[in-house]
């Protein structure tokens, strides 16, 4: 009781830190690190859904992230819809694809559907390298000024971060919903042991599978969002590994399977992020990812649970050193 | 004439793609363990010959020993000081921790070397010679027919030989295997010593005949992963049909279809492969 | 007639870890399985579970032929089972644990919940204990709890009862026996006798894959080709019963 109740009081301070963020700091650079905080926050909790709860440990979840990031370019420069009707279309392929995979990875063992996710999002990112519909290796732009409100092109910031929050909400709401419903706990108990799941009447295919779509579904939508804010997208942007890297990273290191963790780790890897780019300036991305590599082995190693099984141990520890004190 | 000539070049590339993959095959047969590293042993055993060429100097006898002697170093190390540790832990953290490590080995290449192309001063395999009509480099030559003897022979190691038994004692039942006296963590650490010697020195050979960046090693694991998926997991032999398919089917299609689109039949030949027989995909043989 | 395995078998490659074995359940049984280590008991309850596919012979529960059907399908049709090794959900509590078998016939979570913890209470565990920092014993009777929540017709136990010191044995037979009288048909593999003796009034012996033996454990103790097959000499083939 008393953790629900301590784990309450977080969610409330975050999300009243989250809405009044771009109020108290209104310089267009300190909004944009907001928006890409929400971002990375959106695909690292719908990664979250059947990577950390469900433990289906995929390495290529940009290949959703990539359809959704098409989509909306996709129907503006064919039939020049605004690009949010896209975004439908966006969460069907996504989907769709998601059955693809999960129908035969499913049935094998853990390491195979990594396998297997890597292989497919690199299959798709060269694909759309070469396919002169989606642009080839150069993508695809939006529209360069709004023609309505409905192309959602604003020059500020702030619309954006609001549309993104909200996004991010709806997103925790349903996997905090999840956690507490059948499908959660079937979830966990895949996790741990599927076999002994299904002795106990789990449909464990069944369910990674719903699990699996519905994370396509959402991984989906931040790509959409991504794009309907930079309004351009290309092989590398939309399929590239380093998509799939940065939502494992970001929940991994909060903690995978934990409906705050993808946060906590976006709070941590956004700034570091911004700050060894600014610092570093164009070298500053290679210098990123050796960087994530680094954190990633020390997860693995040293803290598989991420953040949220360290606090629970460090914080008492803590607070025992300040009372000796 | 110049289909043979692509032929015989896919031929010779897939029996250096036989030899790494079989490094990864050997540690799925030992332990169930998928290494997302793999390819980046490939790309650092290119630039350890490329290191030691230029500092040292030697041929290719010396360099290639080189870059196995220092992958094998590299894999007993790693085993003992992370994979020891996460291989009886969660999934998550069996497949990140060699995920991590492909990034961190990969983006520190880049930040060493740079992101340029690069190939190995001429050699004493240079030139090209004239064998049954068609005109092959030599480089492509030596490389190739070394990485299938090296193949065969990590094949009559693993087979043959008492080291070789006792690592597949391992493979099949730890437990007993430590009741004959066979000590289950040494055998796993030789084992990803030989898998990282194998990968290490068929980069070295490979940087002889073809250039290379430091985003080879993600090709490369992708391509392993094709092979072993075809080969069937932990199979060396296996993985020596195998890559001689892959490498002739890669050639093949880049010569008819365009350079571009070798990398999509094979990845697409994967999931072909994921959706037909993904029951053959878990046999050890 | 609950269970009807007929001529079930199982190969692996060239060996054949059951072959051939019947089993005949009635409604309201409790019967014993044992047999020396490696006679394929597991694999046979493996078959009986659905966890893997016998290559021969027929599974008929309750007038369903599930042959052929995966676990899932064997847990709704009413057979519940436990691990010679625990297999518990060791980062769950022992309440949620219990909880994912309960929602097999309660899906809404404040049933499943309710369900749950009568059980947990019956089985004398702590709620909110984790898995993992229970012992061996405290596994194998969460083992039985989660089997129980699915509320099957037929328990199949597996060594749940070994490795347990005498108190904890005798509570642990007392629960077998409320599990019974609350209606459950049991079948269960155990090496210590006593277990047998006091709960079972037919035993079947297992041996190379098919039952070599069966009848009242008194009298099954005494039989030639069980005594054979448990010292261990060389085994005449003594197909029949006893």
């Amino acid at each position: 009781m008393r953790q629900t109740f301590g784990l309450r009081a977080i969610a409330l301070l975050l999300a009243a830190g989250l809405l009044l963020y771009p109020v108290v700091f209104t310089d267009p650079f300190y909004r944009d690190v907001g928006v890409t905080f929400l971002l990375a926050a959106i695909s690292a909790s719908a990664w979250n859904i059947v990577g950390g709860y469900a433990g289906q440990v995929s390495v290529g979840h940009s290949m959703f992230f990539g359809l959704g990031a098409y989509a909306p370019l996709l129907v503006y420069n064919l039939w020049g819809w605004p690009p949010i009707a896209g975004v439908p279309f966006g969460i069907a392929l996504a989907i769709s694809l998601a059955l693809v995979i999960g129908m035969p990875t499913f049935r094998l063992t853990g390491h195979y559907f990594s396998m297997a996710t890597l292989a497919v999002a690199e299959l798709i990112r060269i694909f759309a390298g070469t396919w002169g519909l989606v642009g080839a290796a150069i993508g695809l732009q939006g529209p360069a000024t709004g023609r309505a409100w409905w192309d959602l092109t604003f020059r500020s910031e702030l619309p954006y971060y609001y549309i993104f929050l909200g996004v991010l909400a709806l997103l925790l709401a349903t996997t905090a919903i999840i956690e507490n419903r059948r499908f959660g706990f079937y979830l966990r108990a895949i996790k741990a042991s599927e076999r002994a799941a299904r002795n106990l009447g789990v449909p464990a295919r069944r369910i990674k599978m719903m699990a699996l779509a519905l994370s396509a579904a959402f991984t989906s939508v931040a790509g959409s969002l991504y794009v309907v804010k930079t309004g351009f997208i290309d092989p590398d942007s939309g399929f590239g590994i380093l998509v799939s890297v940065q939502m494992v990273i970001v929940a991994a290191l909060g903690g995978a399977g934990t409906l705050l963790g993808p946060l906590v780790g976006a709070l941590i890897l956004v700034p570091l992020q911004t700050a060894t780019n600014t610092w570093f300036g164009g070298s500053g991305s290679g210098l990123t990812y050796i960087l994530y590599g680094g954190i990633i082995v020390l997860i693995a190693r040293f803290e598989p649970g991420g953040l949220s099984e360290l606090w629970p141990r460090l914080l008492p520890r803590l607070w025992k050193r300040a009372h000796a004190a | 004439m110049v289909g043979v000539q692509v032929i015989v070049g896919g031929l010779l590339l897939g029996a250096i793609y036989a030899l790494f993959s079989s490094g990864l095959t050997l540690i799925w047969g030992m332990m169930n363990f998928i290494n997302f590293a793999h390819g980046e042993f490939v790309m650092l055993g290119m630039y350890v010959a490329l290191l030691v060429v230029t500092w040292l100097g030697g041929g290719p006898a010396v360099f290639a020993v080189a870059a196995a002697a220092a992958l094998f170093a590299l894999g007993v190390g790693l085993y003992s000081s992370l994979i020891r540790h996460v291989i009886r832990g969660p999934l998550l953290a069996q497949i990140l921790s060699t995920f991590g490590l492909a990034l961190l080995l990969r983006y520190t290449a880049f930040l060493v070397f740079s992101a340029n192309f690069v190939s190995l001063p001429p050699t004493a395999l240079a030139g090209t010679i004239k064998v049954a009509g068609i005109f092959l480099p030599v480089a492509q030559l030596v490389a190739g027919a070394a990485a299938l003897i090296l193949t065969i022979a990590l094949h009559i190691l693993l087979t043959r030989t008492t080291v070789g038994s006792k690592l597949l004692a391992v493979a099949e039942d730890r437990a007993a295997a430590m009741l004959m006296g066979i000590r289950p963590d040494h055998m796993q650490a030789l084992a990803w010593g030989l898998s990282a010697g194998a990968a290490g020195i068929a980069g070295a050979l490979m940087a002889t005949a073809y250039p290379w960046s430091p985003s080879v090693g993600e090709t490369f694991s992708l391509i392993a992963f094709v092979v072993v998926a075809l080969g069937g997991f932990g199979s060396v032999l296996g993985s020596l049909y195998a890559g001689l398919i892959v490498g002739l089917i890669q050639a093949v299609s880049a010569f008819w279809l365009g350079a571009i689109y070798k990398d999509i039949v094979v990845y697409g030949l994967f999931v072909v492969l994921l959706w037909l027989r993904p029951q053959g995909l878990m046999g050890r043989t | 007639m609950l269970l009807e395995a007929t001529n079930v078998s199982k190969a692996f490659g060239d060996f054949l870890a059951v072959a051939g074995a019947d089993l005949n359940v009635e409604d309201g049984e409790i019967v014993g399985l044992i047999g020396p280590n490696g006679a394929g008991k597991s694999t046979f309850f493996n078959c009986l579970a659905g966890e893997t596919t016998p290559t021969g012979g027929r599974i008929v529960f309750a007038d369903q032929d599930l042959t052929r059907a995966p676990p899932e399908a064997h847990a709704r049709a009413g057979i519940g089972r436990t691990y010679q090794v625990p297999t518990t959900f060791e980062d769950m509590s022992v309440l949620d644990n219990v909880m994912v078998g309960a929602f097999l016939r309660h899906p809404h979570l404040e049933d499943a919940r309710d369900h749950a913890r009568r059980i947990v209470d019956m089985t004398g565990l702590r709620a909110d204990q984790r898995a993992r920092s229970l012992g061996t014993p405290g596994r194998k009777r969460l083992e039985i709890a989660r089997a129980l929540a699915t509320e099957p017709r037929l328990m199949l136990l597996d060594e749940s009862l070994a490795g347990l010191t005498p108190t904890e044995l005798h509570e642990a037979i007392a629960l077998v026996r409320r599990i019974h009288e609350m209606g459950t048909t049991i079948v269960i593999v155990e090496h210590i006798m006593e277990v047998i003796m006091t709960l079972t009034k037919r035993v079947l012996v297992f041996n190379q894959g098919h039952v070599i033996a069966s009848g009242p454990p008194e009298a099954v103790v005494k039989d030639e080709a069980v005594i054979e097959a448990y010292l261990g000499r060389r085994h005449r083939r003594q197909d029949g019963n006893g």
